[in-house]
């Protein structure tokens, strides 16, 4: 069985094409969150899984409900995304291709998320401080996320897709535990 | 094993003051599946073949396909623990093993860790499991024996130091107890033993390791073992972890063997984890790499040259070689030498000893089929003495085997021809030998000088064995000088008359 981003890739890159030819990277951004958002729900897995509903009566009911969601949000261009994607049997895949999307947008515009865990909530120079040093490391732009999680007890764990540099007193703790436990 | 509090606590202290916490940037990839100690990680887009991953519970894993989105893994050890989204670490490190003599005389699994509840082995070095054998340039041909201390092999099919002989044969043919019985007769030769145990039952493991403390061998051996209720991805990597410290002995310039014991479990192992890992079958459903699975394993052992030693050991070690011998083994199905691993594991080693049920259930014990056996390299190796006197006992096989064949069909044969079965017989008989009684040279020439000069034609064919026992007794109680003068300076020219002389003594006077 192939990955399932295996499968989104393909899709999220012609999307990305096209969005890139219009110039319309942010509002498919938009619309692709919406509509991952909209497939992840348990209600809505349910009857996309179902075999009784035909593939272009799934496209209109997920178009109906991103049409009530944001008036306007979807051009003929969308619709037709989500009409192949349905004819395909694809609309269960939207929220990976959502997130290859955003990898792919973050890389054009040179770009990089990175989430910050910290015990204590980060005032505004530490904030600042984080960011510089990570554009510095990942020579990218720099949007940053923090999350407060007191089980890290200090320090911090930075998060940048898969590198994960661990700073927080939690991990060296634990590196400690292993060493010693040998 | 009693440690004190105050040990325990000394030991903490030091292991927290040598600590070095350093913020170390990880590449991260969660679990997506677990089944049958296979895991497939997603993310870990940096990781490496081969390289050590870190899962939760200071467990380590192998990274062995590299997929677009995932990485597949095998667990070394439990994997019960690990489950969907654990997270899994990169760890930078290709996986490594302890080598050095600490280890001799311990059993250890395959990551190196003792297994013998004889406390922790306090090497110093760490080696990579996975090394690119030496290279041209760096090898030396084989010339010096490898004394299995069986009439049978050393006169026939000789092993040379730094060679690769494959033991082959059915289950229960005494593939095992030949490669016991040469890690016994190593004892005092300088010769360091690598026991590799694959696949096998937990009880024949211990009897094995019993039978050398039994003999004085462990002093000079390292067990590998990894037995039959271990994890497939431990039994795969055991064979290497136990080259890896094979090769810190040759490195060093010193002789080392190893026995792979067997390697048709192994490729069993390695069948299991392709096949889990989703890997196309091929043939028999082995992947399409198990050749490569054996050959850059036994590429490994070699006869390395004086430079290469004085190389790795950076000039502490000069003007010496270093050698590993391997001999694999291979276990047939109902004679089938030509399936596909024992095929393989033929054509990439320098010989083969080929032990056969049938003649082992006729109480021919070394079963081996000196017809098919050979040894493409030991020659150049084999002793000046043994080499000349076991040159007649090959021909006078040959041609028994032939003869015999045919005199089934022939009523009265002549005189030559019934000398030369006579003869076949006489060889056939001689070449028995027990379990744990290896042959020095001077034994074995004594005996192959009997039989090739006719002094036991006239002996009656049941009583053979008992003619050579007898008469190896009679010359350790009354000429063990000149024994020692033999195994001193092996060269037939010198000793003929010595040898003449124990047999004509033995043949007045001795009984049997």
């Amino acid at each position: 069985m192939a990955d399932k981003s295996t499968i989104a890739r393909p899709y999220a890159k012609a999307l990305f094409g096209v969005a890139l030819e219009h110039k319309k990277l942010g509002p498919w951004a938009q619309t692709l969150a919406l509509s991952a958002e909209v497939v992840s729900d348990e209600r809505m897995k349910k009857v996309l899984a179902s075999p009784l509903i035909a593939p272009a009566q799934l496209a209109d009911v997920l178009l109906e409900i991103l049409d009530a969601a944001a008036p306007g949000g979807l051009d003929e261009q969308g619709r037709n995304f989500i009409r192949t994607l349905a004819a395909n049997r694809r609309l269960g895949l939207l929220p990976e291709i959502a997130a290859l999307f955003g990898r792919l947008k973050a890389e054009w515009e040179n770009t990089a998320d990175v989430t910050v865990i910290s015990a204590v909530p980060l005032d505004e120079t530490l904030q600042r401080r984080y960011a510089e040093a990570m554009e510095k490391r990942l020579r990218r732009q720099v949007r940053l996320h923090c999350k407060v999680d007191p089980a890290v007890l200090g320090g911090a764990v930075l998060r940048a897709d898969d590198l994960v540099i661990d700073g927080s007193l939690r991990g060296r703790l634990e590196r400690l535990a292993a060493e010693v436990g040998q | 094993m009693a440690i004190k509090a105050s040990e325990i606590s000394d030991l903490i202290k030091s292991r927290i003051e040598k600590f070095q916490s350093t913020t170390d940037a990880r590449n991260v990839g969660t679990v997506i599946t677990v089944t049958d100690g296979i895991c497939r990680v997603h993310g870990l887009a940096d990781a490496r073949y081969g390289e050590m991953l870190e899962f939760p519970g200071n467990t380590f894993g192998l990274a062995l396909n590299l997929e677009q989105d995932s990485v597949g893994s095998v667990v070394l050890g439990e994997y019960k623990h690990i489950s969907e989204g654990s997270t899994v670490k990169t760890t930078g490190r290709i996986l490594e093993v302890p080598v050095g003599r600490e280890l001799l005389g311990r059993v250890v699994d395959s990551l190196g860790n003792p297994l013998d509840g004889k406390g922790p082995i306090k090497t110093t070095k760490t080696a990579p499991i996975e090394r690119v054998a030496p290279g041209v340039m760096h090898r030396k041909s084989v010339s010096q024996p490898v004394q299995t201390g069986y009439k049978a092999i050393d006169s026939m099919v000789p092993i040379g130091r730094g060679q690769r002989e494959l033991i082959i044969g059915d289950r229960q043919t005494g593939k095992t107890a030949l490669a016991i019985d040469t890690i016994i007769n190593q004892k005092g030769s300088g010769i360091k033993c690598i026991y590799v145990a694959i696949g096998q039952k937990q009880s024949s493991i211990a009897n094995v390791v019993r039978k050398l403390e039994e003999h004085g061998a462990m002093d000079h051996t390292i067990v590998v073992a990894a037995s039959a209720s271990t994890p497939a991805a431990m039994q795969y990597i055991a064979p290497y972890a136990g080259c890896t410290m094979g090769e810190f002995f040759m490195d060093n310039g010193e002789d080392a063997l190893i026995i792979y014991d067997d390697l048709t479990k192994q490729a069993w192992a390695y069948r299991q984890i392709s096949l889990l890992l989703k890997r196309p079958p091929g043939r028999e459903a082995y992947p399409g790499d198990v050749f490569y699975l054996h050959s850059r394993l036994l590429e490994r052992s070699a006869r390395v040259n004086e430079e290469y030693v004085e190389k790795t050991t950076q000039g502490k070690v000069k003007g010496k070689t270093g050698s590993l011998t391997g001999l694999p083994v291979i276990e047939t199905q109902a004679g089938d030498v030509t399936a596909f691993v024992p095929t393989n594991v033929i054509s990439i080693t320098d010989g083969q000893i080929f032990l056969e049920g049938d003649l082992f259930n006729a109480g021919i014990r070394p079963a081996m089929n000196a017809g098919i056996s050979v040894s493409r390299v030991g020659g150049a190796a084999q002793t000046d003495i043994i080499k000349k006197l076991g040159g007649g006992i090959r021909l006078a096989l040959a041609q028994y085997r032939e003869l015999a064949a045919f005199s089934q069909f022939a009523s009265d044969l002549d005189a030559a021809t019934r000398r030369q079965l006579e003869l076949g017989v006489r060889v056939t008989e001689v070449m028995k030998q027990k379990q744990y009684a290896p042959m020095s040279v001077a034994e074995m020439a004594l005996t192959l000088y009997a039989v090739n000069n006719g002094y036991m034609d006239k002996v009656d064919r049941k009583k053979v064995v008992d003619f050579e026992a007898a008469l190896q007794a009679f010359a350790r109680s009354n000429h063990a000088a000149a024994l020692k003068a033999i195994n001193d300076k092996p060269v037939l020219k010198e000793h003929e008359a010595a040898l003449k002389k124990i047999i004509e003594d033995f043949v007045q006077t001795g009984a049997y």
